[in-house]
């Protein structure tokens, strides 16, 4: 809907509900400007694709962790992988199947491909969901108010609060008790719930699917429109901020159409710092036991 | 509600709310109805009257206190009826009440013939009339590309006898909805975008032209009041006029014919 692409292909294993989507969605082509929509369930459909968003897998049951669907999910990518990268390899893989920051690992090995054309939505929700959040608290539109979320898209992710600021006013300097037990304004309850967001969405309606929609959405326009705009979003980070292991996390990350071309090197707290190594050694912890 | 909020970064929509309480609706300018039970794999529209008439008495009631001066869109099934039913229970002006009708077979069909003519479907022109459902009318004589008229060229487009099959392309319009169904059991994104084409006329203002459910009686030899779809001028006071197609006697029949059909059911309900 976003008439980011001239071509559309989906795939999926449902072939029933696939075709009905398929459909459905060329049924609205007088209202877009995507003029070829194909689907399938084999890969050939996708021959030759720029990007390739790949959402499949099992997801979170009401209070399920991300974390708890890895072995599932890797089991799937085997599978989907090899076949994205035989009909398309020279793509950009965006994955946003969960939990992403492993499933991103796994996609970037069983590609083989170089780093930049591997790439998690990772913090790029959580950070949209922080700034709407922020936006309601000050009575601002989300764009206007700039925070950064990063590191695991789940439940050990980072507020980098030394960042947080309206019109480059940084909201910690008015306030520097903010994010910490002492802070009357409570903003540490704001990182909370963009954590519990999407268990709440999950257990209000089962699922959620418009806002990381379009938090694709916009990480893929970057890309196609190769704008160099900068996206909280899962890149390989060792060698950064301590981490010494093979991991992806979330860090600022400029898109272009070559996919992940440069990162912005945050200055953190030490505290910061530390969460960010602590979430890398979680998600090594998993990762080396996965049989690729 | 939330999903939606937890994308306002990349909306322009500052305000989202939601509630079972109609007081957080008022002051709406449109209000969009597609509450109501949808068909089962293989139900007709027509089968959901009685279900969705109880329903709409509840609801519209509702809407109109709390906006008492709003545009009116039903989008519900079978539309035209719970159009009129909408009309009858709101007590506003017909103008006001459009029902979202063969807005989407149009496109639909505009969607299927232009692949089979290899042009974006806004290139081709071709309008679906009468009922939203099974017995709807493609208009043949108007149906054009750059302002060539397919019928001159090929006489016996539509028919049984034409030999290019362009009567199958209206037939798989009016399959459509039982096809997506059946497939992925409900219908979502095609009514969704031709209802936002429609609310941008409205709230825009745009004076554009869509086939929209409307009080036909008085057209076509019509003497009750029923809604069927014809082309209508939308913008921001809702329909502003009608437009009166030139059709020839086979097509003003099947207006006719629906609208007889849909009476019949209309003049059974119970108080409205």
């Amino acid at each position: 809907l976003q008439e980011l692409a001239d071509e559309l292909a989906l795939v999926d294993v449902i072939e029933d509900k696939l075709k009905g989507e398929m459909m459905d969605l060329q049924h609205g082509g007088l209202f877009l400007r995507t003029p070829k929509i194909v689907a399938d369930k084999d890969y050939s459909c996708t021959a030759n694709s720029k990007v390739v968003v790949v959402t499949a897998g099992a997801r979170q049951q009401e209070g399920e962790s991300r974390l708890n669907l890895v072995q599932r999910n890797v089991n799937i990518f085997k599978f989907i992988i090899p076949n994205i990268v035989k009909y398309s390899p020279n793509c950009i893989i965006l994955v946003v199947s969960n939990p992403v920051d492993i499933l991103t690992y796994v996609a970037w090995k069983l590609s083989g491909f170089p780093r930049n054309r591997v790439i998690g939505s990772g913090c790029n929700l959580d950070s949209a969901r922080f700034r709407y959040l922020m936006g309601e608290r000050l009575n601002l539109h989300p764009s206007s108010c700039h925070g950064w979320v990063i590191g695991e898209h789940g439940d050990s992710s980072v507020p980098v609060w030394s960042g947080v600021n309206v019109a480059g006013v940084s909201l910690k300097n008015l306030n520097p008790d903010m994010g910490t037990d002492k802070d009357k304004e409570n903003w540490k309850e704001v990182h909370k719930q963009v954590v519990e967001s999407a268990y709440e969405v999950i257990k209000l309606k089962g699922y959620t699917s418009w806002a990381i929609g379009m938090s694709v959405a916009d990480l893929v326009e970057t890309i196609l429109k190769n704008l160099r705009k900068v996206h909280p979003v899962s890149t390989m980070v060792q060698g950064m901020h301590g981490v010494k292991d093979e991991v992806f996390l979330s860090i600022p990350c400029v898109l272009s159409s070559s996919g992940l071309s440069d990162v912005v090197k945050m200055t953190l707290k030490s505290d910061e710092e530390e969460q960010l190594r602590k979430s890398a050694d979680t998600l090594w912890g998993i990762q080396k036991e996965l049989k690729l | 509600m939330m999903d939606l909020q937890h994308g306002s970064l990349f909306l322009k929509t500052p305000t989202i709310v939601a509630d079972t309480g109609y007081a957080v609706t008022a002051g709406s300018r449109i209000v969009i109805v597609t509450a109501g039970v949808r068909q089962q794999e293989g139900e007709s529209r027509l089968n959901l009257v009685q279900r969705n008439v109880n329903i709409f008495k509840h609801i519209i009631p509702q809407i109109v206190k709390h906006s008492p001066n709003c545009i009116l869109v039903v989008v519900s099934n079978p539309v035209d009826i719970m159009t009129y039913v909408t009309w009858k229970l709101s007590g506003l002006p017909k103008h006001r009440v459009i029902g979202s009708g063969c807005n989407l077979d149009s496109a639909r069909f505009r969607y299927l013939m232009a692949e089979k003519l290899s042009v974006h479907p806004t290139s081709f022109h071709g309008w679906i009339l009468g009922e939203h459902g099974d017995s709807s009318v493609p208009v043949w004589s108007g149906a054009n590309v750059a302002g060539v008229n397919l019928q001159t060229l090929n006489p016996d487009i539509g028919t049984d006898q034409d030999k290019e099959g362009w009567k199958e392309t209206h037939k798989m319009v009016v399959d459509s909805a039982y096809e997506v169904i059946k497939l992925k059991g409900y219908t979502n994104w095609a009514i969704g975008m031709s209802v936002a084409d429609l609310t941008e006329s409205l709230t825009k203002n745009l004076s554009r032209i869509h086939p929209v459910s409307t009080m036909v009686k008085g057209m076509y030899g019509i003497n009750e009041d029923v809604y069927l779809s014809l082309p209508c001028v939308l913008n921001n006071s809702g329909v502003s006029s009608v437009i009166n197609m030139t059709l020839n006697a086979e097509e003003v029949a099947k207006l006719k014919k629906s609208a007889d059909t849909l009476w019949g059911i209309q003049k059974d309900l119970k108080d409205l």
